[in-house]
């Protein structure tokens, strides 16, 4: 098993049956196969409940499995499996955890005392696990792991009728499995809106693919180079790393045609820079890279031939660190005055602090799209104020719940101004007054939220089909007023045609915040184009610093 | 009972409602195979109305919701997988779609369903 070489095409070895030594090195090789892939699944999960972690309960349940069979040299693949399913059982964690355990329950049940499985007992111990499966649920939900359990458990059935070679047979599994979990976004509507295969199926798939792959002699631990989740590959996060020399930042984003072969792909970036981080999320790629000013095209030519590249993006690292010094000072808060009216707003970058510092707000929290501050933040950043006035600005649609529930459980007097979105937060702080009357104050900046339109552009996580566009993952997004409006090759691009689609004969001014991803220089001269577009319209640039959203616009 | 403040008035949800919302989330939670009654008097008035909504007890402390969830559970399953998972799923739910607080979700196992005895 020590094998990592990639040979694809291999042709299947046949076989016939397997003891329970046999088995266990299946199991190891889907244990194996599975972690390789469990960030994968655990971006999937929006099904029962949306936390993330599919596939790190699915890989601690099949890890305790396994556990118990790790040192056992019996060759008996009853007594394996029952094992096994008894793991399963004492580590059986989460919904997909606890139906896996099932699945391994019923496969043994039929397995029992056996010494060998053949192709007629690998179909019916996979009925079992369908039948478990489904025992263990009063309404099963269809389009989850349990569609797949049971599509893979009809393939398997019709195969045997024409091969009793294992190895075709789990070849005919695995491709059943593929195709369910492709489907499953047809039974589950909520997959489908949130543009995902089921979780808990792809968990399935991987755990019979990585068998299929063992057979076959392909490498199980494409996770043999450490693979970090791609959103946690930033900007600036290595700046105490940079080297003499090493001018240039150079982070590219892709997709592999194939299977990406990681370890020749750090030896091909070695000879180009340093301070290498590749990261992966949902199949695409994120490669990060310090470079000598000469070899800054070199990582792009190199990826060229491996992938299609989505994104690149490239920064002087010496300007960078000049300008995230001068960024680094704290945000100063006006002084405020006991009794009067507290503003607390929600903002997403340094940049937006400081506007909304300089607007007069008494406290910040950071918190946005992916990083939504708990009820207890919220709370926390307004309860020591001298004052028992309190207004929140959420300025996110996933934030105003998260405020409404501060505002239950505050003693104050709070309100909750629902604001959406930065745009709106900011035009709403303008008719803040600290002095007045609080149900008047309120009532005002309640008013305000339909005085501004907000933009923003993003990159979009996954594909999806939502108001009639079509955008394939890793393209360039338009939002207006939270909703898909336009899908563009580049940030330049969205800002321009998106702004197309808004109400601007009603508005007069258009303020820019440029991210953290964005330089200013760029930031610059997309304004510049909108200004020679729209001639009649004030245009104003702020650096906002926010991630993930290069720029958000507010029209006033 | 539990107003949610709106421009217009309050809105009242009614512990029925919260009971159906968290019963038809309790069916669907892998593990879970039915809903008991809480008592056997629970078990003789629910047995006289239609629709009963049995095994799920709502409370409110402030204007944070308290669940009691009375369940029966299939054997050969993680007992304590299951039951976290129920309360979690309910606590997502009811919060999700009522906007109120969930304090507690806590789960009674009322017996277990054997289907095989392995």
């Amino acid at each position: 098993m020590d094998e990592k070489t990639i040979v694809s095409n291999t042709p299947l070895n046949s076989f016939y049956s397997l003891n329970g030594e046999q088995f266990k090195r299946f199991v190891e090789a889907s244990l194996r196969w599975l972690k390789a892939n469990q960030q994968l699944v655990n971006s999937l999960n929006v099904f029962p409940v949306p936390d993330g972690d599919t596939g790190t309960n699915m890989l601690l349940t099949m890890q305790a499995a396994y556990n118990e069979i790790a040192e056992s040299t019996d060759l008996n693949i009853g007594h394996i499996s029952k094992n096994l399913a008894q793991g399963a059982l004492m580590g059986a964690r989460g919904n997909s955890g606890v139906i896996l355990s099932q699945i391994l329950r019923g496969f043994a049940r039929v397995l029992d005392n056996l010494p060998e499985m053949d192709a007629q007992l690998f179909s019916r111990a996979l009925s079992e696990s369908r039948n478990t499966a489904y025992k263990g649920v009063v309404r099963p939900v269809e389009g989850t792991i349990l569609t797949v359990i049971k599509d893979v458990s009809i393939a398997v059935e019709n195969a045997i009728t024409r091969t009793s070679d294992l190895a075709l047979i789990l070849e005919e599994a695995v491709k059943s499995a593929d195709e369910s979990v492709k489907y499953t976004p047809e039974l589950l509507p909520i997959l489908k809106t949130a543009g995902v295969v089921d979780s808990g199926g792809k968990g399935l798939f991987f755990l019979l693919e990585g068998a299929l792959r063992y057979t076959k002699g392909l490498t199980l631990d494409d996770s043999a180079v450490v693979i970090k989740d791609l959103a946690s590959i930033k900007f600036a996060e290595t700046m105490e790393a940079v080297e003499d020399g090493q001018d240039v930042e150079v982070v590219i984003d892709f997709a592999p045609y194939k299977t990406l072969d990681l370890e020749s792909f750090y030896e091909d970036l070695s000879k180009i820079g340093t301070s290498i981080q590749v990261g992966e999320g949902d199949g695409l790629y994120r490669m990060h890279i310090h470079t000598e000013t000469e070899k800054q095209d070199e990582p792009e030519s190199l990826i060229k031939k491996m992938g299609e590249i989505y994104k690149i993006y490239k920064e002087d690292l010496v300007d960078q660190m000049k300008r995230i010094e001068a960024k680094k000072n704290e945000i100063s808060l006006n002084k405020f005055t006991p009794g009067t009216i507290a503003v607390v707003a929600v903002s997403p970058g340094i940049g937006l602090s400081r506007i909304f510092a300089s607007q007069g707000a008494s406290a910040i929290i950071s918190g946005g799209q992916t990083m939504n501050p708990s009820t207890q933040e919220i709370l926390k950043a307004f309860e020591d104020l001298p004052t028992d006035k309190v207004i929140i600005l959420p300025n996110n649609k996933n934030i105003i719940l998260a405020a409404n529930t501060a505002k239950t459980l505050s003693v104050k007097q709070v309100e909750v101004i629902p604001t959406k979105n930065v745009a709106q937060g900011i035009s709403a702080i303008l008719r803040w007054n600290p002095e007045g009357d609080f149900q008047q104050v309120v009532d005002d900046m309640n008013e305000s939220l339909e005085e501004a339109d907000c933009v923003e552009i993003t990159t979009a996580t996954r594909n999806v089909v939502l108001n009639g566009i079509e955008v394939k993952k890793g393209k360039i997004i338009g939002l207006l007023n939270g909703k898909l409006m336009i899908g563009a090759d580049d940030v330049e691009d969205a800002a321009l045609k998106i702004l197309e689609k808004t109400d601007l004969e009603n508005r007069e001014r258009i303020t820019i915040f440029y991210g953290s991803e964005l330089t200013e220089d760029k930031a610059n001269s997309i304004a510049k184009q909108i200004e020679d577009k729209y001639p009649d319209h004030e245009i104003e640039v702020h650096y906002g610093g926010q991630p993930l959203y290069p720029i958000i616009m507010s029209l006033e | 009972m539990n107003p949610i403040e709106n421009p217009l008035g309050s809105i009242f949800i009614s512990h029925r409602a919260l009971a159906s919302i968290a019963s038809q989330s309790a069916l669907e939670s892998y593990g879970v195979v039915g809903l008991a009654a809480k008592n056997l008097a629970e078990g003789i008035t629910q047995s006289l109305v239609k629709d009963p909504i049995m095994g799920v007890d709502i409370n409110f402390e402030d204007s944070a919701v308290i669940i009691d969830l009375y369940i029966i559970v299939e054997y050969g399953t993680r007992i304590k997988s299951v039951a976290n998972n129920v309360a979690e799923l309910i606590k997502y739910q009811v919060e999700n779609t009522t906007g109120l607080r969930v304090k507690n979700v806590n789960v009674h196992i009322r017996g277990l369903r054997i289907s095989n005895t392995d």
